[in-house]
């Protein structure tokens, strides 16, 4: 059986097609800030250093480790400390995102040429995330080779072939990449850049201080610590196993990306 | 083309926009009018789909804002040209604007260029002039060659140049068949410009008319007449029906007669006429007029109610 409809208004474009133009515009507008490639710089640059100095500094204390200490410790996870400045500083950008439109009312540009306003938050997300990556991994082989030849000195190197180094560099850039959506989440929900910056601050780094006085089993959830546990390669005490904290952030990226598109869609521009 | 059917907008007690119905019509400059607070802003929201509205809805094109596709390529507006992120450049937030609405690249150099903005096309925005920033969003709105165009206050912030350039940009768009909806809430750019009026007083849309009608309608011609005898002018004039108003620098205002009658029964009494000139009635005078009535209205209506249905 079939049936015939008319209609007077011209076909919408596929729902591909309004995919891949919301994408584009989000990629031209992260693209053409130049506050972005130089936060991307400011990532890298800290974010390797801060590699290098946990290195030295583990080396500085290995004569004073015990042979047990020795064992599990973790030498590509410590070079890969930088994953949590990555997560901080592209975490901000991807607040920015947001945010940025808000408070200088661009929003209102934004909507009225994409009125699909979920969609416009989920095309943020997908971008800020597939921008975090790139850089985020960078970030991770650069650290990693240099902490490497740090810990060589003590013969506690390990080689980037070593069974789980990749993967933690991989999940890394994963566990980043999460956190930006988390952020885009949090822009659209407080719409103001300080303040949202300020919680996804305290949510990753939070987990470092406030988390102290959580149960173990608590603190292990918080993001935080999920995206250090991402770049371990010895299952250790009181972090997920990488895998699972991938799972975790990703519950959090969800939740706080679905509250979020839930609250543009409805209020006022 | 912009429709709308009994649009309201209330924030708790307030009502913003009250039961506006009105259509915007092709191939003219309608002019959007009322004091500042009184509803444009809102009501321009609400046709673009940013604001929902408490009750009503408006259509444009025969369809809701966010129905529309690609609604960049039907609608093109402008409502606050410092509402734009600063660390880009002109022809790059032109460019994230065509991509949202698969609009060739091109455009964006025509519109620059049709601005007169091409020279700082690479510039950041965050240094230009409010005039410039007017002048990028009205390249913004053209982008996508819309058959509807919609401008809150755009001469805010210009020079005489700039106003006379954005008047005859008006004007040319609405020659070419499109919807041009202009608010403004100065009276006298609207009366150069618009051919038609809405306006608007607290959240109510008191007329709908064209200019000419609006200005007729809503006030009356007076002379101002100086006489060397201004007793006597006033009380023959008076007898010829007219209102006379004296002013504190000896003049009168005189309604209800023309230039030549006044002149007329002055030498009928040989007075001595020192100044006799005609006023045309004012869009702003109008204004006023229909505003004062629109008082009145309220308190008739408040009172009506009580009795009524």
């Amino acid at each position: 059986m079939s049936a015939t409809t008319y209609t007077s208004t011209p076909a919408r474009p596929a729902r591909a097609t309004l995919i891949s133009r919301t994408l584009k515009a989000e990629w031209t507008k992260l693209r053409t800030l130049p506050s972005t490639w130089r936060t991307a710089a400011l990532t890298l640059a800290m974010g390797i250093g801060f590699g290098v100095a946990v290195a030295f500094s583990e080396v500085s204390q290995w004569h004073t480790m015990t042979a047990q200490q020795r064992q599990v410790f973790d030498p590509a996870s410590a070079s890969m400390s930088g994953v949590m400045i990555a997560a901080v500083v592209l975490g901000a950008l991807a607040v920015r995102t947001v945010t940025a439109e808000y408070s200088t009312g661009m929003i209102r540009s934004t909507f009225s040429a994409m009125p699909a306003r979920r969609l416009v938050l989920a095309a943020k997300a997908a971008i800020a995330a597939a921008f975090a990556f790139p850089v985020t991994l960078l970030g991770n082989v650069a650290g990693f080779e240099l902490g490497q030849r740090i810990f060589a000195g003590q013969h506690a190197a390990v080689a980037i072939g070593h069974p789980g180094v990749l993967r933690a560099m991989f999940f890394g850039a994963v566990a980043v990449s999460l956190v930006a959506v988390i952020g885009v989440g949090i822009g659209g929900l407080i719409r103001h850049t300080a303040g949202a910056a300020t919680i996804l601050s305290l949510i990753i780094i939070g987990g470092l201080t406030v988390g102290q006085f959580l149960p173990a089993g608590w603190r292990q959830y918080m993001p935080g610590i999920a995206t250090q546990a991402a770049v371990t390669v010895h299952r250790s005490a009181g972090l997920l196993r990488p895998g699972t904290a991938i799972v975790v952030l990703a519950v959090y990226a969800a939740i706080a990306l679905g509250a979020a598109a839930m609250r543009v869609a409805h209020r006022d521009a | 083309m912009i429709e709308a059917q009994h649009l309201t907008k209330r924030y708790g007690k307030t009502v913003a926009v009250d039961e506006a119905s009105f259509a915007v019509r092709p191939g003219r400059v309608t002019g959007f009018l009322g004091p500042n607070g009184a509803g444009k802003s809102t009501t321009m929201r609400m046709i673009l789909g940013l604001d929902t509205p408490s009750s009503g809805s408006v259509l444009v094109n025969g369809k809701p804002y966010r129905e529309l596709t690609d609604p960049l390529r039907s609608v093109g507006a402008l409502l606050d040209a410092k509402a734009i992120i600063g660390g880009r450049s002109a022809a790059s937030h032109l460019a994230w604007l065509a991509d949202s609405n698969g609009i060739a690249r091109r455009r964006v150099t025509e519109v620059l260029e049709l601005v007169g903005l091409s020279d700082v096309a690479g510039k950041r925005v965050g240094t230009f002039s409010l005039g410039m920033n007017q002048r990028l969003g009205i390249a913004a709105a053209l982008l996508g060659d819309p058959e509807t165009v919609m401008f809150d206050e755009p001469i805010n912030g210009l020079d005489p140049d700039g106003i006379l350039w954005i008047r005859n940009l008006m004007k040319s768009l609405a020659a070419q068949g499109r919807t041009v909806f202009l608010s403004s809430h100065l009276m006298s750019e609207m009366a150069q410009t618009a051919d038609h009026l809405l306006v608007i007083a607290r959240g109510r849309i008191i007329a709908d008319a064209s200019t000419d009608e609006f200005v007729n309608r809503n006030s009356t011609p007076s002379v101002r007449v100086r006489a060397r005898q201004p007793a006597d002018l006033a009380a023959a004039l008076t007898r010829r029906g007219a209102l006379v108003e004296r002013c504190p620098d000896g003049a009168m205002i005189v309604t209800g007669l023309d230039s030549a009658a006044i002149g007329g029964a002055a030498s009928a009494h040989d007075i001595t006429l020192l100044e006799l000139a005609a006023h045309g009635a004012s869009l702003e005078e109008a204004f006023f007029e229909l505003t004062r009535d629109e008082t009145d209205y309220h308190a008739g209506q408040l009172a009506g109610t009580s009795q009524g249905a």
